[in-house]
């Protein structure tokens, strides 16, 4: 019960940006969840570490926004795997999810850094 | 089965599998060691059944899985209490079920309108009583002035129902029918619908090609010809006159009397044709009346009920209108009266309304029914009482199992939910039965109800406030018996104890219990004590008045009933003697008659009104001239034993040539005369001069031949010699069983006259028990419920003392292993019982006690008798509870103290 809800709240801080990241990793190609958490990992320099508690339940989230769909393939190696799919509604809101999140740290950064403002 | 999510959970642990193997893989490629990458791969994923629960959460579906599998385990629980789960359906399929159909019976009785628009707009017209039976009703050209003079205010005339017309079918035996005669503008002013075919009109007033129309009710259509639509167009024969069925009423019409349903309306007019014998009433002998004439010109038969459609506000203005157009009517009505302070008074009498609903029916059985919704909300009460009992004592022997989930990390939310959906699914089981209960109730309550002499129909269609009860029912007893006691245990008894066995902790937690079931008990033995002393009062009250003397030898007469009433007897009437002395005769030569009589009256209910005035004495006021009438053939009184008091019987000396002679009850007598010998006093019909027709040759005792629930009328007999007419009844006595005779009596009378029907044969004693609907359904109804709370109150005793005695086994091992005796340990558990009792049966009786008080009218007896009454119901309740507390106190008793102690 109580490690359930801590499993919850990460995923609520995380939520927005977790989301985010999801999206604009699967941007290019169709990838399966071990895929996701590597490509994040790797882009950011290893500094994010996707929990496995996390990024399903986002997943599977986004999923059921129709945002990402999914399709049971076969890895190179020949593993099964789930993979998903970025969908023209997921899209959009990537966009939207992205935008803001430059809004965001324009704002933080001119709060942060007020000399570097013109 | 294969849910949906089955399938989809399948796939969650497959893709998390990849995960992990893919995982794997990628460490083995870097060159980790197999068994090492494995376990660290596992630790970076985590715990997978929380991964995979935190995920499914996400689906949106949990909760109908969640309630899927807790109602799998719901029925699993269920299944494995077997005597709980059928005391619990049987519970409340009888608790709500009693309910719903006592409600139906009652709201079709007192509380329904009549199903058409506006209801309230529809009135009774109290033009005028009367002035023998006192009914509001008036000639039929007085109502055609009074319609004549308000052509926009409807006025409806009803003549009263026709019990028992025959209806002959082509092919078919002749059935009963009730008829209904009404104005041609009935079904338009009330605004009843068709349900196939059409209503009356204006030109309905008249045969069509030798043919009257008739309406049908919606179920009599149906039993009697399939369906509405095939009712249509029918041909058939009422009392020998042809009909066709014009149209079928709306199914939910039953008329205007509630609890009087006609089969067939006709139309006012085919009185003319004098196949029906109408209820009537007139100014009495020596008035211009002839019955045998059409009653459309006659403005001194009253015959006519009248029913108008207005709205309030215009009543004022209407009823001060008729009053005047029916002025010269009054007067009329008012010719029969002789004392002028009277005839001043009903002159002054103004024209008034009364609401549909003042009816005989409301009247006579909103008490009665309002006790038995009383009976019926205890016996729910005493269910709910011993389910929330029992429930609570099941969750106590449960606590260790909730405890040990409660540890497991099972929510406190999901186990009491658990637990409410484990009485739900109960609660719809016995909802279920409690439906069909219910329906079927109330119409063995009807029939319970209506008897012999009066059968009611009553819309008993499902209705709103039906299923609001039903609903909050349902409602109260899942609270009651299920959300409660599962909020008391868990929030007590489960938290506390949790994963401990600790049983220091529990003993003042069990005593708070122990004394919680001892209250819940407790209440239901006051109530069960108020049910069964209520039974016993009312069954009581029922064998009284089946057993009441009623001044007539009720156990050995038979009322046999020839139908007279054809020309070849009524146009020959001066014949009839000699047919009634000849019956008489064959009849008293049976083996087993003691002796037989003919008699106008065809039973009970039936004696006319009639006035007498005694010569010489001209001061009589109308309270005293009023009294019965009836004619009877020789022996009539030896026969149904109404002993003569003074002077003598009619004899064959009496004829139609010989002086005018009569027969006086005893209280109609002293109405008339005082104390004075009444033998040889002349009476009349009227006042002087016509006051010395007939001599009083006799006085006979009083008896109850108006029902044996009301007191024996004034009666004055007359020689039914002096006065030929047909009969309606022919009385024989029996030396033994009258039942026995029937099969001899017909056979006698067809070997007299083969063309004589005989249309029934009765015992006297049904025909006076067919009055006692109420008495009857109070005293059965109450019957079942006391039995049942009985049985409820056992079952409580049962269920709790077990319990009980299984949680205090090691002491009772470890009393036995000190020396107790087993007689020691069974006083122990019976002494519980026995203080439960105690303690629920003086509140009961103080209880009982106001209920007989407050229910003293339907009930016949003395203060001792009804107190005896409680004291052996008490009785009755401590040997049940007894009886089910020695089982498990037996059991505890006899079981091995090294056993016991060994277990531990």
């Amino acid at each position: 019960m109580t490690e359930a809800t801590k499993y919850q709240n990460r995923i609520e801080l995380l939520q927005g940006t977790l989301d985010m990241l999801v999206l604009q990793a699967l941007l290019r190609e169709p990838m399966h969840g071990y895929a996701i958490a590597q490509v994040i990992r790797s882009r950011s320099g290893e500094v994010f570490t996707v929990e496995t508690g996390s990024l399903y339940p986002a997943l599977h989230r986004l999923e059921r926004q129709k945002w990402v769909k999914s399709e049971w393939k076969l890895t190179e190696s020949k593993q099964r795997a789930k993979f998903y799919q970025l969908t023209a509604l997921g899209k959009k809101q990537l966009t939207a999810d992205h935008q803001r999140w430059l809004q965001l740290v324009r704002a933080i950064g001119a709060v942060m850094e007020p000399e570097v403002q013109p | 089965m294969h849910w949906p999510w089955e399938r989809a959970k399948e796939s969650l642990s497959e893709e998390l599998e990849a995960h992990l193997q893919m995982a794997i893989a990628e460490r083995v490629a870097d060159g980790e060691d197999p068994a090492q990458a494995r376990a660290a791969a596992q630790r970076e994923l985590g715990n997978v059944p929380l991964i995979e629960d935190v995920t499914r959460e996400r689906w949106g579906w949990m909760w109908l899985e969640n309630l899927l599998s807790d109602a799998r385990y719901a029925l699993r629980q269920l299944r494995r209490a077997p005597a709980f789960t059928a005391t619990a359906l049987l519970t409340l399929a009888f608790g709500i079920g009693a309910n719903l159909g006592v409600f139906q019976l009652l709201y079709a009785v007192i509380l329904a309108e009549l199903p058409v628009p506006h209801p309230e707009e529809v009135v009774r017209i109290h033009a005028a009583r009367t002035p023998f039976d006192q009914s509001w009703t008036i000639s039929y050209p007085a109502y055609q002035r009074l319609r004549a003079a308000t052509p926009d205010v409807p006025l409806m005339a009803t003549a009263y129902v026709v019990e028992d017309a025959r209806l002959e079918l082509p092919n078919r035996a002749s059935i009963n029918a009730s008829c209904t005669p009404v104005s041609d503008n009935y079904f338009s002013v009330l605004g009843v619908t068709p349900a196939a075919g059409r209503l009356f009109i204006q030109a309905d007033a008249r045969q069509v090609q030798g043919e009257w129309p008739a309406v049908l009710r919606y179920d009599f259509a149906r039993n009697t010809f399939g369906s509405a639509g095939q009712a249509v167009g029918q041909h058939m024969l009422l009392n020998g006159r042809s009909f066709v069925v014009i149209g079928v009423a709306h199914r939910r019409f039953l008329g205007d009397i509630t609890g009087h349903a006609p089969d067939i309306w006709l139309p006012l007019e085919l009185q003319s044709t004098g196949a029906f014998s109408f209820s009537w009433d007139s100014l009495g002998p020596g008035h211009d009346v002839s019955l045998d004439k059409p009653w459309y010109n006659q403005p001194t038969i009253f015959w006519l009920a009248l029913t108008a459609r207005i709205p309030p506000e215009r009543r004022a203005v209407v009823l001060a209108h008729w009053d005047q157009v029916f002025r010269n009517d009054r007067e009329v009505m008012t010719e029969a009266t002789a004392d002028p302070a009277v005839k001043a008074a009903l002159l002054n009498l103004k024209t008034g309304v009364a609401p549909l609903s003042e009816n005989g029916m409301r009247k006579r059985f909103t008490v009665p029914l309002t006790i038995l919704m009383a009976l019926s909300a205890s016996i729910f009460l005493v269910g709910c009482l011993n389910l929330a009992n029992l429930q609570l004592a099941r969750l106590h022997a449960r606590e260790h199992e909730l405890s040990v989930r409660m540890a497991l990390g099972a929510s406190r939310g999901r186990l009491i939910r658990q637990i409410v959906l484990e009485d739900a699914l109960l609660l719809a089981g016995g909802s279920l039965c409690a439906l069909a209960l219910g329906r079927a109730a109330s119409g063995i309550l009807v029939r319970w109800v209506s008897n012999r002499n009066a059968l009611f129909t009553l819309d008993l269609h499902p209705n709103l406030p039906l299923a609001a009860l039903g609903a909050g029912l349902m409602l109260l007893s899942l609270l009651c018996f299920s959300i409660l006691p599962a909020v008391i245990a868990i929030r007590t008894g489960v938290g506390q104890t949790a994963g401990s066995r600790a049983k220091v902790a529990g003993i003042s937690q069990a005593a708070r219990q122990r004394y919680r079931s001892n209250v819940l008990l407790g209440t239901q033995v006051s109530l069960s004590l108020l049910l069964s002393t209520m039974s016993a009062c009312f069954a009581a009250t029922l064998v009284h008045w089946e057993t009441v003397d009623v001044g007539m030898d009720r156990e050995h007469v038979l009322i046999v009933r020839p139908e007279l009433h054809q020309p070849k007897y009524t146009d020959h009437s001066e014949l009839l003697p000699e047919l009634y002395s000849r019956i008489q005769e064959r009849l008293q030569a049976l083996p087993g008659v003691r002796s037989a009589a003919v008699e106008m009256c065809g039973g009970i209910h039936c004696g006319w009104i009639t006035a007498l005035y005694v010569h010489g004495r001209n001061n009589l006021t109308d309270a005293q001239v009023h009294g019965q009438e009836d004619l009877v053939g020789l022996g009539f009184f030896s026969t149904v034993g109404i002993p003569i008091l003074r002077g003598r019987d009619f004899s064959s000396s009496d004829t139609d040539k010989t002086q005018r002679v009569a027969i006086i009850s005893r209280s109609y007598a002293r109405q008339l005369l005082g104390d004075a010998d009444p033998i040889g006093q002349l009476v009349g019909y009227e006042p002087a001069p016509n006051d010395h027709k007939f001599l009083i040759v006799g006085e006979v005792a009083d008896a109850r031949v108006n029902g044996a629930q009301r007191e024996a009328p004034p009666v004055i007999y007359m020689s039914i010699n002096q006065n030929p007419a047909p009969v309606n009844s022919i009385r024989v006595r029996a030396v033994g069983d009258p039942r026995q005779l029937s099969a001899s009596v017909r056979q006698a009378l067809y070997e007299v006259d083969p063309a004589l029907p005989v249309s029934e044969i009765v015992p006297l004693a049904t025909e006076l028990d067919g009055d006692l609907g109420t008495e009857k359904l109070l005293a059965r109804l109450a019957g079942v419920y006391a039995s049942l709370t009985l049985l409820l109150v056992a079952i409580g005793f049962y269920g709790v003392m077990s319990s009980r005695t299984a949680r205090r086994k090691s002491e009772f091992g470890i009393r036995l292993a000190l020396g107790a005796t087993r007689g020691h340990i069974q006083m122990l558990i019976v002494g519980q019982t026995a203080r439960i009792l105690l303690a629920g049966i003086l509140p009961g009786a103080i209880l009982s006690i106001l209920a007989v008080r407050a229910a003293s009218h339907f009930l016949y007896g003395s203060v001792s008798a009804n107190s005896l009454a409680i004291i052996a119901a008490s009785l009755v309740l401590a040997i049940a509870g007894s009886i089910a507390t020695i089982i498990p106190a037996r059991r505890a008793a006899f079981a091995d103290p090294l056993e016991t102690l060994r277990s531990e």
